[in-house]
């Protein structure tokens, strides 16, 4: 039956995963949130930081790395940086997922995770860029790539416990 | 939102296998990654952009130049400062401004990047998403890895259509309509909530879907569509390897 223990389902963990990375590759390609100065981020982090935190860190890392590489796929010219997309956000949503599974609901290890999986982020981005665009552009993209994430941790922490909130059977859909 | 960055066609890369389309793509970044001069990776990007402009059209080799105008640049301007040894190409005073190496290094930095560009783009653009898991499910993708990007591939739509819906409605409960720029959480909070609890409120229905349907059953596994087979399929393979030496054959030679 569907209610006992659902994250154990295969059809489940299936259904979890497409629709949470289709999430994912929406707010990747069609929210953009202009910045104070100049150019566009992006709320994809938003996403992988709410599936690993609601729905665990292997939800976090296939649905996360998933929807970003079909998101850069679906770019066209970016289509290229797929590959790295899958690895690096799969990995930023496999750390935060491992480290609030510590504690459950713990805001410091929420926060702790989100930071972690930002710097992984961005350090991965830099080092794939450093082959294909040269160290120089690659440092340019850092501090973009940081606010995103920064803003991917805070809002992505605070949807989740909203969400939390207002739908209750998804606190038993962990695996 | 389209979920698709495919256009229907009928040129030779269109009628190329999928399989041998997927094993183009790792060819393309191992060619640019093989140690070379840059007049050779600078030729090789040119022979994959007139493959994009001869399947494609013309008109396509202008997209991606259009987004990533600003990372070459960047490119350009920010390669040489980092290799200033050796001899100087261009100095002003006793401030070298470009040396030999410099100039090598941003031309491999250029061809490579506008390669694997054009490359992924042509492979995108002539390529649909179907024959893509198809492909891959070839190669040896689980079913349910390919069931996965299936599902995601059709969800897509509906949910970026909720996503507008959502911001819509909740613009217009603010009274904020397009004015001003209310701070980011404010802003996207409601709305990402919103649409949040939507896309899991469909999870245990789409669950219930799948396993009326016999997803787990043990049984063997039919397939609406499939890829081509036969002799065109050994057509097409002949022609990747052709396309492995063409693009590998600084490393032959090395050797």
């Amino acid at each position: 039956m569907i209610d006992e223990q659902p994250a154990v389902s295969p059809a489940f963990r299936v259904a979890s995963i497409a629709i949470l990375a289709a999430v994912t590759t929406v707010l990747t390609r069609v929210v953009q949130v202009p910045l104070p100065a100049r150019g566009y981020i992006n709320l994809g982090d938003v996403a992988i930081v709410f599936t690993a935190i609601t729905l665990g860190p292997f939800s976090g890392a296939i649905s996360g790395g998933l929807g970003t590489a079909l998101a850069d796929l679906l770019s066209g010219p970016y289509a290229f940086w797929a590959p790295i997309s899958l690895f690096v956000h799969g990995l930023q949503g496999l750390l935060i997922g491992l480290i609030c599974r510590v504690r459950p609901g713990n805001l410091g290890l929420q926060v702790l995770g989100g930071v972690v999986g930002m710097a992984v982020m961005a350090g991965g981005y830099f080092l794939a860029g450093i082959f294909i665009e040269g160290a120089g552009p690659s440092l340019t993209e850092v501090p973009g790539n940081l606010i995103q994430g920064g803003v991917g941790v805070v809002l992505g922490i605070l949807v989740s416990a909203a969400v939390l909130r207002a739908y209750p059977p998804l606190r038993q859909w962990k695996w | 939102m389209i979920a698709e960055f495919y256009v229907p066609g009928a040129s030779f890369l269109h009628r190329w296998d999928a399989r041998a389309k997927l094993l183009f793509l790792p060819l393309v970044l191992a060619a640019f990654f093989v140690p070379s001069t840059p007049v050779v990776l600078l030729v090789l990007a040119a022979m994959i952009a007139a493959l994009v402009a001869i399947a494609l059209g013309p008109s396509q080799l202008l997209p991606p130049l259009k987004t990533l105008w600003p990372v070459l640049i960047l490119i350009t301007v920010l390669t040489p400062p980092f290799h200033l040894a050796g001899p100087a190409l261009i100095r002003v005073g006793t401030v070298t401004l470009l040396t030999h190496e410099a100039l090598a290094t941003t031309l491999t930095l250029l061809a490579r990047f506008l390669g694997i560009t054009y490359g992924f783009f042509a492979v995108v653009r002539a390529m649909s998403l179907d024959d893509l898991v198809l492909g891959l499910r070839w190669f040896g993708l689980p079913y349910s890895a390919c069931l996965v990007v299936t599902i995601t591939l059709r969800t897509i739509p509906a949910l970026a259509l909720t996503w507008h819906a959502v911001r819509d409605a909740h613009r217009l409960r603010a009274g904020r309509g397009d004015r001003g720029r209310p701070p980011v959480v404010k802003t996207y909070l409601p709305v990402l909530t919103s649409v949040m609890i939507e896309a899991v409120k469909g999870i245990p229905v789409l669950a219930m879907a799948l396993e009326s349907r016999g997803f787990g059953r043990r049984n063997p596994r039919t397939s609406f569509s499939g890829l081509k087979e036969g002799s065109r399929l050994f057509v097409d393979a002949a022609g990747l390897a052709a396309a492995a030496v063409a693009l590998l054959w600084p490393l032959v030679v090395r050797w």
